[in-house]
């Protein structure tokens, strides 16, 4: 496959997916003593235009590498950032691709990408029971790390009220709970 | 007839109750060749029916909780309970968390308690000597009885 | 060939690390006879509640003690790849000194982690003298580690900017002595695992995991490279010093000539691995610059810059199971992190396991699953399904493991004859 540069890949992106494309932040650094360079792409894109992006990913890399998919609560949305990695293989030449999406948090929907990539199913159930995005289209949408008995509505990542409640920090016997949890 | 079972060596069990795996591998650290623990026969076993001693790691998480209880029960008497490792103690780093319930003497009776995250394989064999001689006084008073 | 699909639970502890190393993780496999038809993994009994803790409780100095015990065995990997991701996020970088002391601390980590590794294989195929001796020759490296940073298993070398203790020149003779050491065993390590008919029966051919299969259920670390996927971050985007030395991924090809994908080439990359770990930090500490350790060395003000900064950062990190990576958010005038996402290895790992374990048979389970070398979630419990009788049959773990051994046994006495 050919390896296009960073900047080529800003537009082919910029070309697939027109107008749902927002902005690109492109981060490099220089490494250790010979002073080689370390790249990644930071690309955000609108949900609708989601699915696109992921098959556009899978046209610059057969099997592209995804490591995991965080999410932030910020407030009125959500925000999931999927880590690419492209053009792995070979000496120097990998590159990171963090994909943004927004999803607001009255409509917490985004659609799921195990058919284009099988390996996304663990860290697709982990985004829905530790978020509460629902994921549609997921094959196996059981709780991945907390037990099942762990109360519906809340979601240990959220900032807001759905965030673990109170009684569920067991302080230990004589001490009194010196912190408070942040919640914005 | 209780103190015979102490004439011969102590058996260990091992159960993790969702910990790093820190003080897991300082236990083994204690058997391989280094520190050599097996030399007195102590080894540890596969099933909890077969043993003298428990062996607790890791702060107790909700999941394991009613198996840590089982498990406990099914050593049969008598018995010492070690627990080994800060978490279990009181949390370690992990204090306070929200899947977490509790320290382990607060689900099962705890004998002797081996702490540093995580104790050196010296510190967990004085824990096993100090269990083997709670062994005994246990069995001596039964017999005294 | 099955006349009725009742369902039918037998409960078998399947523990691949050591039969007292009962880390939780339930396997649900289904069986016809002895095939193994489907596995289901269940996970989530050592889930401690980390992420929560790192962005509610603690600031970001005193998470890099939280990450590193999110495994006992890789207790390097997941404090260094947080520490670049907060480097990156915060815009600090560390001097070039302290990222050579880090690879050589990393690498010193990794044939630690191998060792420990290839004696825990050895025990579940039943060889437990390998286990004994191999254990016995990693605690060279103990003491190395111990010598260097102060302790055997937690390290806390690593600060965010650099790390806390130096490596002078009076320790390299001592560093060379082990280094030399293991040299000198090396063969001998080699030809006991390689060479040895009974590990060869007992391991060719099972566990495949093919490299179209690796791709789409990405798999990292040597479990990929087994199967000739030839991922590796310090090749591929090398962070640190790596990005000085070249580095080159191993795949088992270079011992065989084919690549096969099963237990047996996954021994191989990873006894490979540990003579690649030795000459790495033989380079470095030849190349080792000077200069100082901590771009900011006073706590208090490391910390007031934290809490101004603003930004994200990934930092990802080959461990000695594969590819651990940690995102961090930082938000200005917040103490504690915004974001904070942690994947260990095994994660990723753990989503190949079916594919491996179709089509193989019951008492092949614990090497097979051993042979992804499972950290922080390793299998503690497994549920099995037999889809054919409708009995309910429940197997100790010491049943499963004697089915192991008795499976070697019984092909060691096929071999004799």
């Amino acid at each position: 496959m050919r390896k296009l540069s960073p900047e080529k890949i800003v537009d082919s992106f910029k070309s697939a997916l027109g107008s749902d494309f927002i902005e690109v932040k492109i981060y490099q650094r220089e490494m250790a003593i010979k002073k080689n360079l370390f790249t990644s792409l930071w690309i955000h894109v609108k949900r609708q235009a989601f699915r696109k992006a992921v098959e556009h990913i899978c046209e610059l890399q057969e099997y592209p590498h995804l490591a995991i998919i965080s999410s932030s609560d910020r407030g009125d949305d959500v925000e999931l950032i999927y880590h690419f990695t492209i053009y792995y293989g070979q000496h120097l030449a990998e590159l990171s691709l963090g994909l943004r999406v927004d999803v607001p948090k009255n409509d917490l929907k985004i659609p799921t990408i195990t058919d284009i990539i099988p390996g996304a199913l663990f860290t697709e159930r982990e985004t829905q029971e530790m978020m509460g995005v629902e994921v549609v289209g997921i094959p196996d949408s059981r709780r991945l790390f907390l037990p099942d008995d762990f109360p519906e509505g809340t979601y240990p990542w959220r900032k807001d009220e759905t965030g673990p409640p109170q009684d569920m920090f067991k302080v230990l016997p004589g001490r009194q709970q010196k912190w408070q949890q942040v919640k914005e | 007839m209780s103190l015979n079972s102490f004439k011969r060596a102590l058996w260990l069990y091992h159960i993790n109750t969702g910990s790093c795996n820190g003080c897991d591998i300082e236990i083994l650290a204690a058997l391989t060749p280094r520190y050599d623990v097996e030399r007195f026969g102590i080894v540890l076993v596969g099933s909890p029916r077969h043993a003298d001693v428990l062996l607790v790691t890791g702060p107790v998480s909700r999941q394991m909780a009613p198996r840590l209880k089982r498990v406990y029960e099914q050593v049969p008497d008598p018995k010492v309970v070690l627990q080994v490792g800060s978490c279990g103690m009181e949390g370690g780093v992990f204090y306070e968390s929200y899947n977490l319930v509790g320290p382990v003497d607060q689900i099962i009776p705890v004998d002797v308690y081996v702490l540093g995250c995580p104790p050196r394989p010296e510190a967990i064999i004085e824990g096993v000597v100090k269990a083997w001689v709670k062994l005994e006084k246990a069995a001596e008073q039964r017999i005294a009885k | 060939m099955a006349a009725s699909k009742g369902i039918e639970r037998y409960t078998i502890p399947v523990g691949p690390i050591h039969p007292a190393l009962k880390e939780p993780i339930r396997l649900d496999l289904s069986i016809d006879g002895e095939e193994i038809v489907d596995v289901d993994v269940i996970v989530g009994q050592v889930h401690r509640g980390i992420e929560w803790l790192g962005m509610n409780r603690n600031n970001a100095v005193q998470n890099i003690y939280i990450a590193e015990r999110v495994c006992g065995i890789c207790n390097i990997s997941h404090p260094f790849a947080y520490i670049m991701a907060v480097e990156q996020a915060a815009g600090i970088t560390p001097p070039e000194r302290a990222e050579y002391i880090r690879v050589i601390i990393a690498e010193m980590e990794r044939i630690h982690s191998h060792l420990l590794w290839a004696g825990i294989a050895a025990h579940e195929i039943g060889f437990d003298t390998v286990f004994y001796l191999v254990w016995r020759v990693r605690e060279e490296i103990m003491d190395l580690m111990e010598y260097v940073t102060g302790n055997r298993v937690t390290k806390a070398m690593f600060q965010i900017g650099g790390v806390r203790r130096d490596i002078t020149e009076e320790q390299f003779p001592r560093i060379r002595q082990s280094l030399d050491y293991y040299k000198s065993i090396f063969n001998q390590l080699k030809t006991t695992f390689l060479e040895d008919i009974t590990i060869r029966m007992r391991t060719k051919n099972v566990g495949i995991l093919k490299a179209e299969d690796a791709l789409k259920f990405l798999a990292v670390g040597p479990t990929a490279r087994a199967s000739g996927v030839t991922k590796d971050v310090r090749q591929d985007q090398p962070y640190g010093a790596y990005a000085d030395l070249d580095i080159k991924a191993i795949t088992p090809d270079m011992v065989t000539g084919t690549v096969v994908g099963d237990v047996y080439d996954r021994i191989i990359v990873r006894l490979l691995e540990v003579k690649q770990s030795i000459e790495i930090i033989e380079q470095c500490l030849a190349q080792m610059p000077p200069g100082d350790i901590l771009a900011e060395p006073k706590i208090a003000k490391l910390l007031n810059a934290l809490k101004k900064a603003e930004g994200e950062g990934v930092g990802r990190h080959e461990a000695p199971r594969g590819e651990c990576i940690h995102y961090v958010r930082l938000e200005a005038g917040r103490e504690t992190l915004a974001t904070w996402k942690i994947r260990a290895p095994t994660y990723t790992n753990l989503m190949s396991i079916p594919t491996m374990l179709k089509g193989g048979q019951i008492a092949d389970v614990p090497i097979a699953f051993a042979s992804i070398d499972p950290c922080m979630s390793c299998t503690n419990r497994a549920v099995l399904v037999d889809r054919k009788t409708n009995k309910k049959t429940v197997l100790t773990h010491e049943e499963l493991h004697k089915l192991c051994v008795e499976k070697m046994r019984r092909l060691k006495a096929e071999f004799d004859r």
